[in-house]
């Protein structure tokens, strides 16, 4: 099926040289099909707010296109008794807006809420940040902390993916060239649960992360029973720092000594030096934020 | 913890090209038959509103609505040398040769006026656009009345102005009686909170008191103020080019950062109309004196809060973070 019928007649020149294709399928059946037919000689677009700075002038180098921004059987937001699915189309706009996240996904949605300016918020999706992988992705942190999986389908099959096998390196993950991630699901919190979120920047907008940061923190009587603590930008990928979240699980609030696993946090983290921040400057502020993070959720719950 | 700083810086800023070096603007106006009048001059506007203050200028002197006008700008053809949009020097050279020539339009509206009245000009009186006499208000005839009976001899209702200071070379010791043609006075004050977790700053309030000798359209020169001062600040706490081995590490806007509309703080504008001698009804330039005085406003206020000087910009969360790092260690 070399001439497929989604393919669009449009003859504009882009960046002054034609795409080469540029596939726009309806139903993800299709979208499949052409995944599997490109490989990884196809590139997915899925909000484009990272796509389009990253081959800003350089558009046309980028030989196949797969849009997926038509397909609407992958924008949704579902919950069951156990866990919400989500859809890997649906819009950080849409994340921030939902009134069913509100109460059960406060982290996620207040990084959803972070995510760039209006604009980006209302193209990027989740799938996209996800897919992308950058270490500073704001839906990521979240996504470890609560434990989400990924939906890897390929035509014919698909697979679940734990959000902290997943990445792999600085925009690398576990995605076969024929799968697309279609899918994210999350467990609801069993206990009731805490969270703290922050997005350090350089300033409150439109800003790529120096530094995020998410806790969730689930009580059984007051005890920790499930803690998840992720950060971003701190290392090569998303962390979740797992060795910290052993330290807190079985305590409660008033047993926890903020400094020393603001310590802690800080060996646990392999920050680098760049534009953003040094990796002194992300350190010492993963420091603070442990123990500003544990403040607070104290405060809260009182 | 958040902490709360203020600061202060004052500025003087002498405008124009100065220092002896050749400064002029040139400009004309004419009243069309078809109700149109048209200023010609080569002054760029770059968004800071010369156009507005020509025509405000020119429609105070000639006596009429600024309705009527339309502005040619930066056509080599019709339009004489005006000089750069820079140096903070359009208003008061542009404004002023435009107020020449529209006062010596309202000379030949007097001249010609009389003519058609067989009067001379201390009888008669123009306003809103009509020339009529004294003693008799409702026999008028427009300036559009005239420019058409002008029209027909051959003749122009139209004028023009320049304006050209003697500007004086500084001596070897850097003096002269004038290094620049005027100066404009402006203080800030800035009002932060320094987060000392995270070296963040949180810009609140900005307080700006300007001598700019006349606003001749505040709202403009409020523009002028908050366009300056988020300039300023974002050169204060973001702008960086960042380089290594010769390479450019932060070449786009995402990295590359200025101020949002998020970032910005809340303005308060105190405008203080102390007329300059020379320029039009007594106005100075104010565009680049509002950018000045806000990044060491932002220092002191920063220092207040923190006690830590900084003596290199911007003062991004990292380099502040590393000062309060350093202070607490020597603290302890």
């Amino acid at each position: 099926m070399k001439k497929s019928p989604m393919k669009l007649e449009s003859s504009q020149t882009i960046s002054g040289v034609d795409f080469e294709n540029y596939f726009q399928p309806g139903s993800l059946k299709e979208a499949l099909e052409i995944k599997a037919e490109y490989g990884r000689d196809i590139t997915i677009a899925a909000g484009t707010t990272d796509l389009f700075v990253a081959y800003y002038e350089r558009l046309h180098t980028i030989k196949n296109w797969l849009d997926l921004s038509k397909i609407d059987e992958l924008k949704y937001i579902k919950f069951s008794e156990k866990n919400v699915k989500i859809g890997a189309m649906t819009t950080h706009l849409a994340l921030k807006e939902s009134e069913e996240l509100k109460g059960k996904f406060p982290v996620l949605q207040a990084a959803a809420a972070d995510v760039g300016s209006p604009q980006i918020r209302s193209r990027g999706t989740i799938g996209g940040n996800i897919a992308t992988s950058s270490p500073s992705g704001d839906l990521l942190t979240p996504l470890l902390s609560y434990q989400a999986r990924f939906k890897l389908e390929t035509a014919g099959k698909s697979r679940w993916a734990a959000a902290e096998e997943f990445f792999t390196g600085p925009k690398q993950n576990i995605m076969g060239p024929k799968e697309i991630l279609t899918e994210i699901e999350v467990p609801l919190p069993k206990n009731d649960s805490s969270g703290y979120w922050i997005k350090i920047g350089r300033r409150k907008a439109l800003v790529i992360s120096t530094l995020n940061f998410s806790l969730v923190l689930e009580f059984n009587k007051e005890k920790i029973s499930r803690a998840g603590l992720a950060m971003g930008s701190a290392a090569p990928t998303p962390v979740r720092l797992k060795k910290i979240e052993e330290m807190l699980v079985g305590k409660s609030l008033d047993e926890l000594d903020h400094r020393k696993l603001g310590e802690e946090v800080k060996k646990q983290i392999a920050p680098i030096d760049d534009v953003r921040g040094t990796k002194e400057y992300r350190e010492d502020v993963a420091f603070e934020t442990m123990i500003n993070a544990l403040e607070d959720i104290e405060s809260r719950r009182g | 913890m958040k902490k709360y700083g203020r600061g202060l810086a004052t500025i003087m800023f002498g405008f124009g090209y100065g220092e002896g070096f050749p400064d002029h603007s040139i400009a004309s106006i004419e009243i069309k038959e078809d109700e149109r009048i048209v200023i010609r001059t080569a002054a760029a506007d770059v968004g800071q509103g010369v156009i507005t203050t020509v025509i405000q200028i020119a429609a105070e002197i000639l006596r009429i609505k600024p309705d009527y006008f339309e502005v040619i700008q930066g056509d080599t053809h019709t339009t004489k040398n005006s000089g750069s949009t820079s140096a903070t020097r359009q208003t008061y050279f542009t404004g002023n040769a435009v107020k020449k020539a529209a006062e010596n339009l309202l000379a030949n509206i007097y001249h010609y006026g009389s003519l058609e009245f067989r009067s001379n000009h201390p009888e008669i009186n123009v306003e809103d656009g009509k020339i009529y006499m004294y003693d008799d208000p409702d026999n008028y005839i427009t300036y559009w009345d005239l420019a058409r009976t002008l029209d027909q001899n051959g003749k122009k209702l139209e004028a023009e102005g320049s304006f050209f200071p003697v500007t004086y070379k500084p001596d070897q010791e850097g003096q002269a009686d004038k290094v620049y043609v005027a100066y404009t006075f402006l203080s800030q004050v800035i009002e932060v909170e320094v987060d000392t977790d995270t070296g963040m700053i949180d810009l609140l309030n900005v307080y700006t008191a300007i001598d700019l000798g006349k606003a001749i359209n505040p709202k403009n020169v409020e523009g002028q103020i908050e366009g300056g001062t988020v300039q300023g600040l974002g050169m204060g706490m973001m702008e960086e080019q960042v380089i290594q081995d010769g390479i450019t590490l932060n070449p786009d806007m995402s990295d590359y950062l200025v101020p949002t509309s998020v970032d910005i703080p809340k303005f308060k504008h105190y405008l203080v109309e102390d007329e300059d001698s020379e320029g039009p009804f007594g106005a100075k330039g104010v565009g680049e004196p509002t950018l000045i005085a806000a990044a060491p406003a932002l220092a002191n206020a920063v220092y207040d809060a923190v006690g830590i000087r900084f003596f290199e910009l911007p003062l991004s969360p990292s380099r502040v973070k590393k000062a309060l790092q350093e202070k607490a260690a020597e603290d302890e």
